[in-house]
């Protein structure tokens, strides 16, 4: 690490393994714009992390990062994303139906390597723009740490973490992944 | 009267029903922010939120911005967050630690007393210009129970004891269960919810007719696939005690069930129930844990059993906060904490699949009412009205069943008492206490 510039570990990065990463990054995102849930569940590792903790806003002087004992809006293993994905097939879902519109974006994708050659750790931006109802229109802006790790060949989300710039979460739901 | 309205004219307990324009008006709202919000006790914090002395944390009491600090000798202090100087908040973060707060305008700062302390450039002023002990926040009057700090701004007030007065006994189930005291996870999830505060209000202080149908999904999800099925009215109970209420069952396990975690479950049968039967008798452990929800009047709820614990804070007469916590019992071990801990966020914040259901309903319950016509048509409030019974254990106002909206009467009862009285001898206690200067447990 350099006194003024942060060192990227780039130059081993093949644009072939970029555009795979992108790829994947955007296929997750058109499963959930298509609510296609239990495609986006075999995109995910069996001990998955889904993780969208509380976001503390202190003084600077205070600054406290969350951690996984405290209150999260997402701290999901496999079994508890199954479970919420069990909710939306049950028919009685009412806040649900009619369906709710959802663009998911992604944007800012890096990918760096890591001492596991079969894990890289792919920073990137999330905005999901959400329109229900009659005219709810909602914009969320998440930023992720994501660990994708290839097994049998092919790409898999381990671990999500997504910090939110929302302080009070600004919507009456979260009923989207980000 | 405090205004020219009566606000009887907005409810009627008798016939059953609500006038909708309570939950849209704006010139009601500024006279709930007068009669309901500068009066009651209101819950502003936990305990465990302020361990350290210095902590503090800032919340609200109807729309006015507080500060709540740990003091050097542990006790607490309330006071608003406004610079006396030019109104400026002096403090903008949600919480954290700190010996004073200067304000960012001039640099009037405060210690953790609220006190007024050193001003910046303090030579600008001559002697005689500002008298500092007279030119600090106001602070309103602060008490506990059993780890919930309330306080309010009426010096007239009745106690702490009094306004919560025998509702004190189903506190304790939650508050006081086995004898180690309570703290809230870390955190304090919060989110707008476009409804009139009193829709949140009154879902938790009565309203479990609405998860057999509302929730049928989010319960399916968190118990493998399994609902609530019929309703129960039998060995259920709606209690309201000076407009707060417990609605329960006593089955002993639904609400712990909902939450989906097995290891939470057994927690509760093997080691909370035994604990809480030999310190709260065998009724109360009975009812800890069954299919329940909770309000304090004015804007306080939980569910004993799920551990969501939370506020409705009032955002103009559209729009409310929501915060919400997790509680659960100091002496329980850390795996168990961090089961109630996913459990409870599974189910009950923006996220929740119980709680996305919800505030879908508010904001329809609340935006129908632009229409003129819509909000001149008045709501059904009628379920179970001639229920009341006496109870030889419980206190309070008791109606047999849950599926009623006993309590939801009681609460906008209490509600239109506020509002009508000029002073506190003008409200009435509209139960019998039974302990009265007695402790509950």
């Amino acid at each position: 690490m350099s006194s003024t510039q942060e060192e990227f570990n780039t130059h081993s990065l093949s644009v072939e393994l970029m555009n795979e990463v992108q790829q994947f990054l955007y296929r997750e995102a058109r499963l959930q714009d298509t609510e296609k849930f239990r495609d986006w569940l075999n995109m995910l590792t069996e001990d998955i992390h889904y993780w969208m903790p509380y976001r503390y806003q202190r003084y600077r002087k205070n600054e406290k990062e969350p951690t996984i004992y405290d209150q999260a809006y997402y701290n999901d293993k496999m079994e508890d994303l199954k479970k919420r994905i069990l909710r939306t097939e049950t028919g009685t879902c009412w806040s649900e139906d009619p369906a709710t519109r959802a663009a998911h974006i992604v944007t800012n994708i890096e990918v760096e390597l890591s001492s596991n050659p079969n894990e890289y750790q792919v920073y990137s931006l999330i905005t999901v723009r959400r329109n229900m109802n009659e005219d709810e229109e909602h914009t969320m802006v998440g930023h992720r740490t994501d660990t994708l790790r290839r097994v049998g060949g092919e790409l898999k989300l381990a671990k999500r973490k997504i910090i939110l710039d929302q302080n009070i979460f600004m919507n009456k739901s979260l009923n989207v992944y980000l | 009267m405090a205004t020219n309205n009566d606000f009887n004219n907005y409810i009627d307990t008798k016939k059953g029903w609500v006038d909708r324009r309570i939950f849209w008006d704006q010139e009601i709202y500024e006279q709930e922010l007068k009669q309901i919000f500068a009066k009651s006790w209101q819950f502003v914090a936990h305990d465990s939120m302020l361990p350290n002395v210095n902590d503090f944390y800032t919340t609200y009491m109807g729309e006015d911005g507080v500060v709540v600090a740990r003091q050097k000798d542990l006790s607490v202090k309330v006071f608003l967050n406004s610079c006396p100087h030019r109104g400026n908040k002096f403090c903008y973060a949600d919480d954290g630690n700190t010996r004073s707060f200067t304000c960012n305008y001039h640099g009037w700062s405060f210690g953790i007393d609220g006190k007024l302390g050193a001003l910046a450039n303090e030579h600008v002023y001559d002697k005689g210009d500002i008298d500092k002990e007279k030119w600090g926040p106001r602070q309103a009057r602060v008490d506990n129970y059993k780890g919930l700090i309330f306080a309010t701004f009426d010096p007239e007030a009745p106690s702490l004891e009094e306004w919560l007065g025998d509702f004190r006994w189903y506190l304790d189930m939650m508050l006081d269960g086995d004898g180690s005291g309570t703290e809230f996870i870390g955190g304090g999830i919060k989110s707008y919810v476009n409804a009139n505060w009193k829709f949140g209000v009154e879902n938790f202080v009565g309203d479990a007719y609405h998860a057999l149908w509302n929730h049928d999904s989010g319960l399916k999800a968190m118990n493998n696939g399994e609902g609530f099925g019929q309703a129960v009215t039998e060995g259920s109970y709606h209690a309201s005690v000076n407009g707060h209420g417990w609605e329960f069952g006593t089955d002993g396990f639904a609400d712990v069930i909902i939450m989906g975690r097995p290891k939470w479950t057994e927690y509760v049968q093997n080691v909370l129930k035994p604990q809480m039967k030999k310190r709260l008798g065998e009724l109360r452990s009975t009812i800890y844990g069954s299919l329940a929800s909770v309000s304090l009047f004015p804007n306080c709820s939980f569910l004993p059993g799920i551990q969501t614990f939370r506020v409705w804070l009032p955002r103009g007469p559209r729009k409310l906060e929501l915060r919400t916590w997790t509680i659960v019992n100091k002496s329980m071990p850390d795996d168990i904490k961090q089961e109630i801990n996913i459990g409870c966020m599974q189910t009950f914040n923006p996220a929740g699949v119980l709680e996305m259901d919800d505030g879908e309903n508010w904001e329809g319950n609340t935006s129908v009412n632009k229409g003129y016509l819509t909000r001149q048509e008045k709501l059904h409030y009628g379920c179970g009205i001639n229920r009341q019974i006496e109870h030889q254990e419980l206190p309070g106002t008791i109606y047999a069943g849950q599926f009623n909206d006993a309590n939801q009467r009681q609460f906008y009862q209490r509600w239109a008492d506020l509002m009508n009285a000029n002073n506190w001898d003008d409200v009435p206690t509209r139960y019998t206490p039974r302990y009265s200067g007695k402790p509950t447990v």
